[in-house]
C-alpha cells in the first residue's frame, strides 16, 4: 500500500483526480464526547446558557463537512449532495454519540468530511456546554464505514467481530463483559460462547426486555429468532444456558438487566 | 484456592505453598492435565482455552466446596489456565491435601470427573489439517455419574 498524498520525493502533493471516473460515494464516521451526567441532563432537557445544543453541533458539522477543504491540506473542494448528523444521548456511557455521513457522486472519497463534521460537532457540543463542565473528554473519533471508488468498500468491523471471546491467537481468554443496551431501556444482555459463537456468528446482544412475550428463557429464544435467523442455531445440537451465570433452563424466568448465556457442552480439564 | 489464569504454573510451587507451616496434612495427591499432540485428529499443534468469567470461578468454587462436603479434606487448590497452549503444557493442576490418602485420591479423582462435565471451558484445537471445537466426550459423563451413584 501506498501513500498517494506523497510523490516520488515523498514531498506532499494533491492527488490529480481529473481523470478518475464519477462514482457514488459514501462515508460514515462517527465519535464521542463524554460528560457529566449532570451536564447531560442538562443537554436533553435544553437548560444550558447558550441554547439549543445539538441544533448548533448540527449546523457546525454540516458547515464543516463543507469547508474539510480549507483545513485539511491536500483534501479537494467537494459538492456535497448530503450530509446528515445525528446525536444520540447516551446515559448509560454518560455522553453523546455523534454520527455524520456524507454522499457525493464525485471522483474522490468523502472520509474526510464525515470525520472533519464528527470531529467539528464534537468540539461544538464542547463550546456549547464548558460553561457548566470542563471535564468533558472528546474521544473514539472514527471512519465507521465508505463506498465506492477504486480502493473498495470499507466496514468497521462490529467489536463482537474484531475481539471475539475466543482465546485466538495469544488473545486474552475472556468473554468481553458489560454489553450496552444503545436503545437506554431495559434489556436483557446476551452472550453466545465458543464454537455456538462461531457457528452463528454473533458474539453478544441485547434484547429490550418489552420485546418478551414470555419473561423466560424460551421467550427470550423466541425474540431472538425473530430477530436474526441466524440464532435458529440455538435449537441444532445441545446448547446449553447460563442466567446471571447459573445454569438455566427454558423456563427460567428472566428480569431486565439479566445476563444469559447460551453455549455449548464443556470440554476444559 | 482457585484460579483461573493464562500464565504458566508450577506444580511443585504450588505444592510448597498449599505445606508451607502445615503439619496436620498426612497426604497430598496431585494431578496435573497436559495438552496432547493428538486427540481427536493427529498433529495438534495448539490449543485455545476459553472460559466464562464470574461463571468459571463460581463452579470451580462449587465443586471444591462439594469434594470437602463429601470426604475429610484440609486443603485444595485447583489452578486451571485459559488462552493459547502448545502440546506439553500443563492445562490444570489439582492437589488435594488430606489426614490420610484415601480421601485425597477420591476427591482429587471426583474433582476432575466435575471439573470435566460441570466447568465453563472450552476447548478448541488446531492442527495441520485445521482449527475445530473439540466435542464433548461420554466417557466424561460417565465417570461423573460414577460419583452421583455412590452418594
Amino acid at each position: 500500500m501506498t501513500l498517494t498524498h506523497l510523490n516520488a520525493r515523498g514531498e506532499a502533493r494533491m492527488v490529480d483526480v481529473a481523470d478518475k471516473p464519477e462514482s457514488r460515494r459514501e462515508a460514515s464516521a462517527s465519535g464521542f464526547i463524554h460528560m457529566r451526567q449532570s451536564t447531560l441532563q442538562q443537554l436533553a432537557e435544553g437548560n444550558l446558557p447558550k441554547g439549543d445544543v445539538l441544533a448548533t453541533a448540527r449546523i457546525a458539522a454540516i458547515q464543516a463537512a463543507k469547508r474539510t477543504h480549507e483545513l485539511i491540506p491536500l483534501c479537494h473542494a467537494l459538492p456535497l449532495s448530503g450530509v446528515e448528523v445525528d446525536f444520540r444521548i447516551d446515559e448509560t456511557g454518560g455522553g453523546v454519540q455523534v454520527t455524520a455521513s456524507c454522499r457525493l457522486n464525485g471522483r474522490t472519497g468523502v472520509e474526510m468530511e464525515a470525520l472533519t463534521a464528527v470531529s467539528v460537532a464534537c468540539l461544538t457540543l464542547y463550546d456549547m456546554c464548558k460553561a457548566v463542565d470542563k471535564d468533558m473528554e472528546i474521544g473514539g473519533i472514527r471512519l465507521e464505514e465508505k463506498s465506492g471508488g477504486a480502493s473498495g468498500d470499507y466496514r468497521r468491523a462490529s467489536p463482537a467481530e474484531s475481539a471475539p471471546i475466543v482465546t485466538g491467537e495469544g488473545a486474552s481468554g475472556e468473554v468481553s463483559l458489560g454489553v450496552r443496551c444503545d436503545l437506554g431501556e431495559p434489556c436483557v444482555r446476551v452472550k453466545c460462547l465458543a464454537e455456538l459463537r462461531e457457528r452463528l456468528g454473533v458474539g453478544e446482544v441485547a434484547v429490550p426486555f418489552e420485546r418478551l412475550e414470555s419473561a423466560d428463557i424460551n421467550g427470550l429464544k423466541t425474540v431472538l429468532k425473530d430477530m436474526d435467523a441466524r440464532f435458529a442455531g440455538l435449537e441444532e445440537g445441545r446448547v446449553l444456558c447460563a442466567v446471571n451465570q447459573v445454569m438455566a433452563g427454558g423456563a427460567t424466568p428472566l428480569t431486565a438487566d439479566d445476563e444469559v448465556a447460551f453455549f455449548p457442552p464443556v470440554t476444559g480439564g | 484456592m482457585i484460579r483461573v489464569q493464562q500464565e504458566s504454573f508450577d506444580a511443585g510451587d504450588e505444592q510448597r505453598a498449599l505445606l508451607a507451616g502445615r503439619r496436620d496434612i498426612g497426604a497430598v495427591v496431585a494431578f496435573t492435565g497436559l495438552v496432547r499432540d493428538f486427540n481427536e485428529r493427529p498433529d495438534v499443534q495448539a490449543l485455545s482455552l476459553e472460559h466464562y468469567p464470574g461463571m468459571t470461578e463460581s463452579a470451580l468454587t462449587d465443586i471444591v466446596a462439594e469434594a470437602e462436603s463429601r470426604w475429610p479434606l484440609q486443603d485444595v487448590r485447583l489452578v486451571h489456565r485459559v488462552g493459547r497452549l502448545e502440546p506439553g503444557d500443563a492445562i490444570v493442576l489439582v492437589l488435594v491435601a488430606s489426614a490420610h490418602r484415601r480421601s485425597a485420591f477420591e476427591a482429587c479423582d471426583f474433582i476432575m470427573d466435575y471439573l470435566k462435565t460441570r466447568a465453563p471451558f472450552w476447548k478448541k484445537e488446531h492442527t495441520a489439517s485445521g482449527d475445530y471445537w473439540v466435542a464433548e466426550r461420554e466417557t466424561d459423563h460417565r465417570d461423573a455419574r460414577r460419583w452421583e451413584a455412590s452418594s
